[in-house]
């Protein structure tokens, strides 16, 4: 098969993503269409692509959602292919399928396998017959309260019911002993009919007090497939990340190499294509798959910084028809990388604090890295997520690279609006923090005994 | 101009009657009242605080007050109302005419009924009708047969 090289890429995202891609793209002698809405017009991705397409007002779903007006403005710059950065449309299938029905090359993943992973049940047995490590629980959906209380006895509680089609947080229900199994279901069952239109939940065993450990891998789309690590993603607030770093400081070496192992053959096998990120819990040693992301992810600079790879380049060359740049063997792990995410939002309250930028000052030195569409003058819109930057910051060890985060976060200037900065300069001189000892739980309790 | 005050020679004015005039003005919460009687004209006018929108503006600067940090919900219609710019409402390929061959749906200086449909806009193979959102004078046409054209980008003035 001849290697199509791609020569315009349309970019159906905004913010600092949008940005992060036309930098590979220019990087690689590729034209960008950066597409907008209205309130987008002065944004940095859109003053520095080769073109640049409004398409629709400030409403997300009548613009970055807009399929229509997407494809129309592909077809339009004769872009040949689509990167759809994270969130958005990035995990949709039937855009994905649009994409290629009208021949443009999707950055992505293949459709049958976003849908597959978007569907958490399907996901979980897709994972188990994959080899995945599950949550023990339901098989499937639970149709029954006798099915589900079948289940539950061999479970064990605390368990929690999920909706099927949930997501950040709604349609979970904690529930502690056989007596409350009944009310609870129907409480999640109602609460997801509400959300998300689809009642269906199942039942996992409750872990008490994980961590978010991720894998990254990648496909070719032809059952070659590799890791690149972990991330360890488990300073969230609200089931939002708002530190990630890499390696976990939990992980071992042989760990990381035996469930990564187990993850690129699970990729392998289902001859996945493109970027794609296997979460898990983790507690006492043991990995649970919880889902898949089939797309690149916020805080995939970590990655590339300790293993040298730049992942939305791969990405292209993937969709290009290019093999894997790296064979398993020549992947090498190298020091340590910490990214703060930083968000335009009340570094005590977290209330959003949108506004004009009236002066910007990014932070630099050696293995200082700034993904942010700021500058000076510029006004963050409040239709939007609230994520202005993202500080990624690079040590040969763990402790090099806090170093380098404190200096880093004391230079970075952004007046105008509140942001998350003294929030995270504030975490990294906690104790636990540096000693790499925290869970999902532990900033939310953090948080909690600040407030004290 | 004489409408100042000078000291040279009394102006002949009625000053009762501008007087009352300007009460009238209040009252009934005019603008202007003009009166004529033998030759003699008299104007009361009131500057209000908001100065009336032109009639016949160039193509509006919409944007320019829509984007950022105003709060939501805030609609662009006005102003392209006010100024009988046709904006578009979607992404796509202009068309002027209904064929390649076919003469323009319509052209600078005709009148036009509200709805009269005054160009097609291509958006994923599917020919969308532009139409005059009133009825009025087609003043300019601002894109070619065949331009692409983003949301909001003004293709026609009507007033």
């Amino acid at each position: 098969m001849a290697i199509e090289p791609i020569k315009k890429i349309l970019i159906a995202n905004r913010g600092e993503i949008a940005l992060r891609i036309h930098r590979a793209c220019h990087e690689m002698g590729i034209k960008t269409v950066a597409v907008h809405s209205t309130a987008d017009t002065e944004a940095m991705h859109v003053r520095l692509a080769d073109e640049a397409i409004c398409i629709g007002p400030p409403p997300a779903a009548e613009s970055y959602l807009n399929i229509p007006a997407i494809i129309s403005a592909a077809e339009i710059s004769h872009a040949d292919a689509i990167h759809p950065g994270y969130g958005f449309l990035s995990e949709n299938a039937q855009f994905a399928e649009i994409v290629e029905t009208h021949d443009i090359v999707w950055i992505g993943p293949k459709p049958e396998h976003i849908r597959t992973m978007g569907d958490k049940i399907e996901a979980k047995l897709t994972a188990g017959r994959l080899g995945l490590p599950l949550v023990p629980g339901s098989a499937g959906p639970v149709e029954t309260f006798e099915e589900a209380r079948l289940v539950a006895a061999k479970t064990g509680y605390p368990l929690i019911v999920k909706a099927a089609s949930g997501g950040g947080g709604r349609g979970m229900k904690v529930v502690t002993s056989e007596a409350q199994l009944e009310t609870q279901i129907g409480q999640a069952r109602s609460e997801a009919k509400g959300a998300f239109g689809d009642d269906t939940v199942y039942i996992e065993k409750y872990l008490g007090d994980p961590r978010h450990i991720e894998f990254q891998i990648f496909g070719d789309g032809n059952g070659n497939a590799i890791h690149l690590g972990e991330r360890d993603c488990s300073l969230q607030r609200r089931h939002q990340k708002v530190l990630e770093e890499a390696p976990s400081p939990a992980i071992s070496a042989e760990q990381r190499e035996h469930m990564g192992g187990i993850v690129a053959r699970a990729m392998a096998d289902m001859s996945y294509r493109g970027a794609g990120t296997i979460e898990f819990l983790y507690e006492n040693g043991e990995f649970y798959f919880i889902e898949m992301n089939t797309r690149l992810q916020v805080e995939h600079p970590v990655t590339e910084a300790i293993t040298g790879l730049d992942l939305v380049r791969e990405q292209i060359r993937i969709a290009e028809g290019h093999p894997l740049t790296l064979r398993q063997q020549d992947v090498q792990f190298r020091g340590h990388s910490i990214e703060c995410r930083i968000n335009a939002e009340d570094p005590r309250t977290f209330a959003p604090s949108p506004g004009m930028v009236k002066q910007y000052h990014a932070p630099g030195g050696m293995n200082v890295r700034v993904d942010s569409g700021l500058y000076a003058g510029y006004k963050v819109p409040p239709y939007y997520d609230s994520m202005i930057a993202k500080l990624i910051v690079y040590g040969t060890t763990r402790a090099g690279a806090m170093r380098r985060l404190r200096r880093a976060l004391e230079e970075f200037v952004i007046e105008g609006m509140k942001t998350t900065i003294p929030l995270h300069q504030r975490l990294i001189e906690d104790p636990e923090f540096q000693a790499g000892d925290y869970t999902i739980k532990w900033l939310e309790e953090w948080l909690a005994r600040q407030e004290d | 101009m004489s409408d100042k005050d000078t000291n040279d020679e009394p102006m002949r004015v009625d000053t009762d009657l501008v007087k009352r005039l300007a009460e009238m003005l209040d009252e009934n919460d005019l603008s202007e009242i003009e009166v004529e009687d033998n030759g003699r004209r008299i104007v009361v006018k009131r500057k209000l605080s908001v100065a009336a929108a032109p009639v016949a503006a160039a193509p509006a600067p919409a944007r320019a007050a829509a984007p950022a940090t105003a709060p939501p919900a805030e609609p662009e219609a006005p102003a392209r109302d006010a100024a009988g710019t046709v904006k578009s409402p979607m992404v796509g390929t202009v068309f002027l005419s209904a064929e390649p061959s076919a003469p323009p749906f319509v052209s600078v200086g005709d009148r036009v009924a509200e709805g009269d449909t005054l160009l097609i806009i291509e958006a994923m193979k599917v020919m969308n009708p532009i139409v005059a959102p009133r009825a009025g004078t087609v003043r300019e046409i601002l894109v070619q047969d065949a331009q692409p054209v983003e949301y909001e980008q003004p293709l026609a003035i009507i007033d």
